[in-house]
């Protein structure tokens, strides 16, 4: 953690739990505090039982869901990398009907928000399985899957065009009340035209980054060593290209990013705040660390009563650039 | 389930790349059970994301040791080998669901495969302890990775196999099953996938060969249980323990699957790692 005004003279420390960590993403949906566990990391919740207090946490993103079940991709589906891993599981999930019938009224009883991971081949196959989840008890959001690079067909393809992540974005709009994140792929060559194409049709807020599109060779080097053969990354490897992504995205809209890549101890999280995140969410880390997420929201609450804030949102942005919206990399950016 | 943080107390290479340690972790050494295992996290966690999934391989509820047995494979496996007698790591269990042996199972047959045998040997302990008779049959390269029978309780039937013959019999281990099928009541086995494949085809074609008829004790009943339940493993002449690259090891991330009979991927981490043979789809799974 950097020296701040905290170690000055400045303001007097504030008591941790009287910390504002609130996350307020618009359309009634408010989060208790910023730390919130991904999508794919973390299940429907309920698997990692008593060992995650999720009533802690400050939202819970679940399994990318299909209106169809899906039985995923083959096996291998993850493996290791340096600082990382490998996962293509190709959204294996019992489909939206089950996943209501099953969990909705367990979500009903949490305080943590639950937000549901939508996925598709298709603007219909988005607008049908949203249609089923407006309106269920125990649904606070969605989380648009426009972005998840292990499946043949669709999916990706929303995501790497402006036009066609708008499209997605409005009819799911137009479908629902519920709050609306869209998660973007850092697999493009420019994030600003598809974020602010994003939030032109209606999302509420932004999600980066999804996993990287990438390959790991089998041991005895005949094949790749994936069922599926391309992989996302995942973990503290991608935290750069992470940053990036929300350092860009948080300038070129106004609606609020939360961030995701890499994030394994608080100075992480401050550092997303510092590029514009509202919130941050914690993935790959959990498999080491299932505990990492709930001891994240009371590392943050004490740096901001040691530092006397009376509130994370003064981390938010710090290392942005002083002009809002000034095309921050424009001469020093890297484009090869 | 639950998160523990262990003191390492033995940690000895028993074969050459191959470590038994010990561990005192007395949440886990008592109500664990055959065929769970638990998830062990590395040091260098930014570097190596992921835990690492071993078997129990003998636990001690007096003195709260769970022990532990690998095969170096990687930088994971390789870090743990340079812990120290006092050392303390974190680990979560006991994950997955057990073998189940049938209450009327007085004869078990255990088959191993090289380092399958760290998924087979607590159960030994188990039948042991049950009055039951264990004969273990075990499969290695050859004999210099041959697991020492020393560390085998006294009164398991212990017969080796080697490929190149250099010590017991000359061949795969799977070999030696037809001669014990029709003493064993139950078989239970851990190893090589292409083992696990050739067992489960002896085990499909073993009522034909010993002309058992459908009368007095009938496993299986007609009714067919749920892929993953305790009952369908029961029921089973032959129950494999099943390996797969795993990710969070509780559920919630559906990396280690395997294909079920069913159509339906079962996540070896929660309905496994032991299955009933049948509840495997062997070939041409997705």
């Amino acid at each position: 953690v950097r020296a701040t005004a905290g170690e000055r003279s400045g303001p007097l420390p504030i008591a941790a739990d009287d910390v504002d960590l609130t996350v307020d993403l618009g359309r009634g949906l408010v989060l208790p505090n910023p730390i919130l566990v991904a999508s794919g990391t973390f299940g429907y919740g309920v698997e990692y039982g008593d060992v995650v207090d999720v009533d802690r946490l400050g939202g819970i993103c679940c399994k990318g869901t299909t209106l169809k079940p899906r039985i995923g991709n083959p096996t291998p589906r993850v493996t290791e990398t340096p600082g990382g891993m490998l996962n293509s599981i190709g959204l294996q999930n019992p489909g939206v009907d089950a996943v209501i019938e099953k969990y909705a009224a367990t979500w009903a009883a949490w305080r943590a928000p639950v937000l549901v991971n939508v996925a598709g081949e298709s603007v219909h196959d988005y607008v049908e399985v949203v249609r089923r989840l407006d309106g269920v008890p125990g649904i606070a959001g969605i989380e648009l899957n426009i972005s998840c690079p292990n499946v043949g067909a669709g999916g990706l393809q929303f995501a790497i065009d402006s036009a066609a992540a708008a499209e997605v974005t409005a009819a799911v709009r137009s479908a629902t009340d519920l709050p609306l994140l869209v998660k973007l792929s850092p697999n493009v060559s420019d994030i600003r035209p598809i974020a602010r194409a994003i939030a032109d049709a209606g999302a509420d807020a932004l999600t980066a980054i999804n996993t990287l599109s990438g390959i790991a060779v089998a041991p005895d080097r005949r094949r790749p060593l994936l069922g599926n053969i391309y992989g996302g990354l995942s973990g503290p490897a991608v935290k750069p290209v992470a940053l990036r992504v929300v350092f860009e995205a948080a300038q070129a809209v106004k609606i609020p990013v939360i961030a995701i890549g890499g994030v394994t101890e608080l100075a992480d999280v401050l550092d997303f705040l510092a590029v514009g995140a509202v919130a941050i969410q914690v993935g790959t880390a959990i498999f080491a660390d299932p505990t990492l997420p709930v001891r994240l929201v009371g590392e943050l609450a004490d740096l901001c009563g040691r530092q006397g804030l009376t509130s994370h949102r003064d981390l938010i942005g710090t290392a942005l650039p002083a002009r809002a919206g000034m095309p921050s990399a424009k001469g020093v950016e890297y484009r090869p | 389930m639950r998160l523990a943080a262990s003191e390492l107390v033995d940690s000895r290479e028993i074969l050459p790349g191959q470590w038994l340690q010990s561990y005192h972790a007395p949440e886990l050494a008592v109500g664990s059970r055959a065929g769970q295992f638990i998830h062990v996290r590395t040091g260098d966690f930014s570097g190596m994301v992921l835990r690492r999934p071993f078997s129990l391989n003998t636990t001690d509820a007096a003195t709260g040791i769970v022990t532990i047995h690998f095969r170096v494979i990687g930088r994971g496996t390789e870090w743990f080998t340079r812990l120290r007698p006092g050392d303390t790591i974190d680990l979560l269990g006991p994950l997955g669901r057990p073998f189940e042996v049938d209450p009327r199972s007085r004869h078990l047959l255990l088959v191993a495969g090289g380092l399958g045998m760290a998924g087979v040997r607590m159960l030994a302990d188990e039948a042991i302890r049950a009055g039951r008779q264990v004969t273990l049959l075990f499969g290695a390269a050859s004999a210099r990775e041959v697991y020492p029978s020393t560390l085998l309780p006294d009164e398991v039937e212990y017969v080796v196999a080697t490929d190149d013959g250099s010590l017991g019999h000359h061949g795969f281990v799977t070999e030696l099953v037809p001669m014990y099928e029709g003493w064993a009541d139950q078989a239970f086995a851990c190893g090589p996938a292409p083992m696990l494949a050739a067992l489960a085809r002896l085990a499909a074609g073993r009522r034909g060969r010993l002309g058992v008829a459908k009368l007095g004790r009938r496993r299986g009943g007609g009714r067919t249980d749920p892929v993953g339940s305790p009952a369908a493993r029961r029921k089973a002449f032959l129950q494999v323990s099943m390996e797969q690259n795993m990710g969070c090891a509780v559920g919630a991330c559906l990396g280690c699957v395997v294909m079920s009979t069913s159509g339906t991927p079962q996540r070896v981490c929660r309905e496994g790692p032991v299955f009933a043979a049948e509840e495997i789809a062997w070939e041409g799974a997705w």
